[in-house]
């Protein structure tokens, strides 16, 4: 008994592992969807992004979008469209069964589920963070291609631009503040060169005391040592009116002495469209330049 | 001989309740899901030819999903058996050798360093890679005289997964943040392997092994007497758990390198057996690898579903299902010896 036991066992296991690399562990063809052409239209579009699914409203397509992420919830018409997942943890049940032909996502969105849905024959399209201004607008007429609106793209990218340089050139004439911009804290975080708000300092006649640093960890120290004439915090995810009563625990800072420690609204800065880039440009300078 | 007959009757009856829960937690893990097919449909697109979307969700997202999900809870609770029993310990589990340790020191090295953009099947592999390094270390340092020492193997294991973590700490503190999330995704375990060779290569692993096994199940009983008597019984002790320690480490590498840690299947699902269908490792080889396929099929099947359209990390279920199912069971016993 015991030893017919012992040979039958293995027995039924090799006969399990014969069947298992014997299941079809995929669905026939055909039973996929059919790959569509690079260029082709797309009219069924699941956007990982929020500042994509932004984008796409800009661009008029915002009715060809049928999946977004819990965040997407720039303009108000999103809320009415599937969440298919957060911003790294996506379900791709959920957007397969969508019926997607362009699957938008970014470098944090988890890399199995990119794989998965490419390897389903879905189109998948990353888009990097844009870092400035150019980036901002080259990302901009990159999605406006695969919905075939460039022309709508140019020209509000023309109007931008053309913002853009009117309050460069209305600020250049005045004395520029030196400014600190903190987006996180503890530990303390700036933005450098290179970054779009680093540009949207730049932009409107201020000078980012940070811009050559060469990590966007910043220490208190520095900002004493350099101390600004203005500090803004875009409170994202920590209060900042905490952080502020700690700056005015510094009565030597010329902006703790002149008022000028500014809280503002991280949605104006967090989405950066074309559109909303000059909006924020916009703010910014009020903040610079208002007279005291 | 009636006593003989009696339990092959009680083991047969085991296996087919634990078959049974294997094809329960299938037929969950295959029905349920955000794309809401209907219970009746999902069984008619399993079987009958018919092309489109549903059949599609149905055979290439949730049944790569069920058969990996399967073979990692397999191959886990039967590395966990065999070490409880080699060791003579209740607390070794996969993860106590320090074997996980070393695939995640190896994964995360390949994101730190961008390895992962030349081919998906990188990552997999210098996880598989740090496996066999740590399994070598630990060979190499506990074999002395050519016996291999039990407790050295486990303190060093234990310290190895200590110096492990420091080592993730310290990529984690000087990756950037693509990379820091790529290396948590990874630390927290998935069953979604996007990869279909991955999943038969975990599958057949884990059945293999499984029939490996069988081959010491006698030496398994008299080892759990004690090394010494089992040398008395005959035993090639030092072969034995040569073989034994080499297997469960593979088994080990294989199933994080494919799917990440994954707690606590391998402690609770072995324990949990023992306590229905006893201690004799004849029946507790097949046991608890059906147990823990199904176990972990429906704890996978549950983090994918439970938040929907957001998935919980595997191992959040299994911890707290497995975990405090685990406690009442214990206190219930407790209970009733008193």
């Amino acid at each position: 008994m015991r030893q017919s036991l012992a040979v039958k066992i293995p027995f039924f296991c090799f006969v399990m592992v014969l069947q298992v690399f014997c299941l079809p562990l995929k669905a026939e063809e055909g039973g996929q969807t059919p790959l569509p052409q690079k260029g082709a239209l797309s009219q069924r579009i699941v956007s990982l992004s929020p500042v994509l699914t932004e984008e796409l409203f800009l661009l008029g397509v915002g009715d060809s979008v049928v999946g977004r992420t819990r965040y997407c919830t720039k303009p108000a018409e999103t809320d009415k469209i599937e969440v298919v997942g957060n911003l790294t943890e996506i379900n791709v049940e959920k957007i397969v069964s969508l019926r997607p032909d362009l699957v938008l996502v970014i470098p944090l969105t988890d890399p199995r589920a990119k794989q998965k849905l490419r390897s389903l024959g879905i189109r998948v399209e990353e888009f990097p963070e844009a870092a400035d201004f150019r980036g901002i607008c080259d990302s901009f007429l990159r999605l406006a291609g695969m919905v075939h609106k460039e022309k709508a793209a140019a020209d509000l990218i023309e109007k931008a631009k053309r913002e853009v340089s009117r309050i460069r050139q209305e600020t250049g004439s005045r004395q520029p503040p030196a400014v600190f911009i903190e987006v996180g804290a503890d530990p303390l975080v700036t933005m450098v060169k290179g970054s779009y708000f680093h540009d949207l300092i730049e932009f409107s006649g201020g000078v980012n005391i940070a811009a050559e640093a060469v990590h966007q960890l910043y220490s208190r120290e520095k900002v004493l040592a350099k101390d600004p004439d203005i500090i803004i915090i875009v409170s994202m995810g920590f209060d900042g009116e905490e952080e502020k009563r700690i700056w005015q625990g510094y009565p030597g800072l010329k902006a703790v002495r002149q008022g000028k420690i500014i809280l503002v609204d991280s949605d104006l800065f967090c989405a950066p469209t074309p559109v909303s880039f000059v909006h924020a440009l916009q703010g910014v300078e009020k903040i610079l330049h208002a007279e005291n | 001989m009636q006593k003989i007959k009696k339990r092959s009757l009680k083991w047969i009856f085991w296996l087919l309740v634990l078959a049974a829960a294997v094809l329960g937690a299938a037929a969950f893990a295959l029905s349920v899901g955000s794309a809401g097919i209907p219970f009746g449909k999902v069984f008619r697109i399993l079987f009958e030819g018919q092309k489109g979307i549903e059949r599609s969700i149905i055979w290439d997202i949730r049944m790569p999903r069920l058969l990996l999900g399967f073979a990692i809870g397999g191959a886990l609770s039967l590395a966990g058996v065999i070490l409880q029993g080699m060791f003579r310990n209740p607390l070794v589990e996969p993860y106590t050798l320090g074997i996980s340790g070393g695939a995640a020191v190896g994964v995360s090295l390949n994101i730190l360093f961008g390895l992962h953009r030349i081919g998906v099947l990188t990552m997999p592999f210098s996880g598989f890679l740090g496996a066999c390094l740590v399994i070598l270390l630990l060979y190499g340092l506990n074999m002395k005289r050519r016996v291999l020492s039990l407790q050295g193997l486990l303190l060093t294991g234990v310290m190895i997964n200590f110096i492990a973590s420091s080592l993730i700490m310290l990529i984690l503190a000087l990756s950037r943040r693509e990379s820091l999330q790529g290396i948590i995704f990874w630390i927290m375990g998935s069953l979604d392997e996007p990869n279909a060779f991955l999943t038969r290569l975990a599958l057949g692993a884990s059945v293999l092994f499984l029939v490996a096994t069988y081959f010491f199940h006698s030496d398994l009983n008299a080892l759990a007497l004690g090394e010494e008597e089992a040398l008395h019984l005959g035993v090639p002790v030092e072969r034995t758990k040569r073989l034994l320690f080499l297997i469960t480490s593979l088994l080990i590498g294989v199933s994080v390198a494919v799917s990440g840690m994954i707690g606590f299947v391998g402690l609770v699902v072995p324990h949990f057996m023992k306590k229905m269908v006893g201690c004799d490792h004849r029946i507790l080889l097949a046991a608890s690898f059906l147990a823990g396929g199904a176990f972990l099929v429906f704890c996978d099947t549950l983090a994918r579903t439970v938040i929907a359209p957001m998935e919980l990390p595997v191992g959040v279920i299994t911890g707290i299902l497995g975990g405090s199912l685990f406690v009442f069971v214990l206190m219930r016993d407790n209970g009733e010896g008193r």
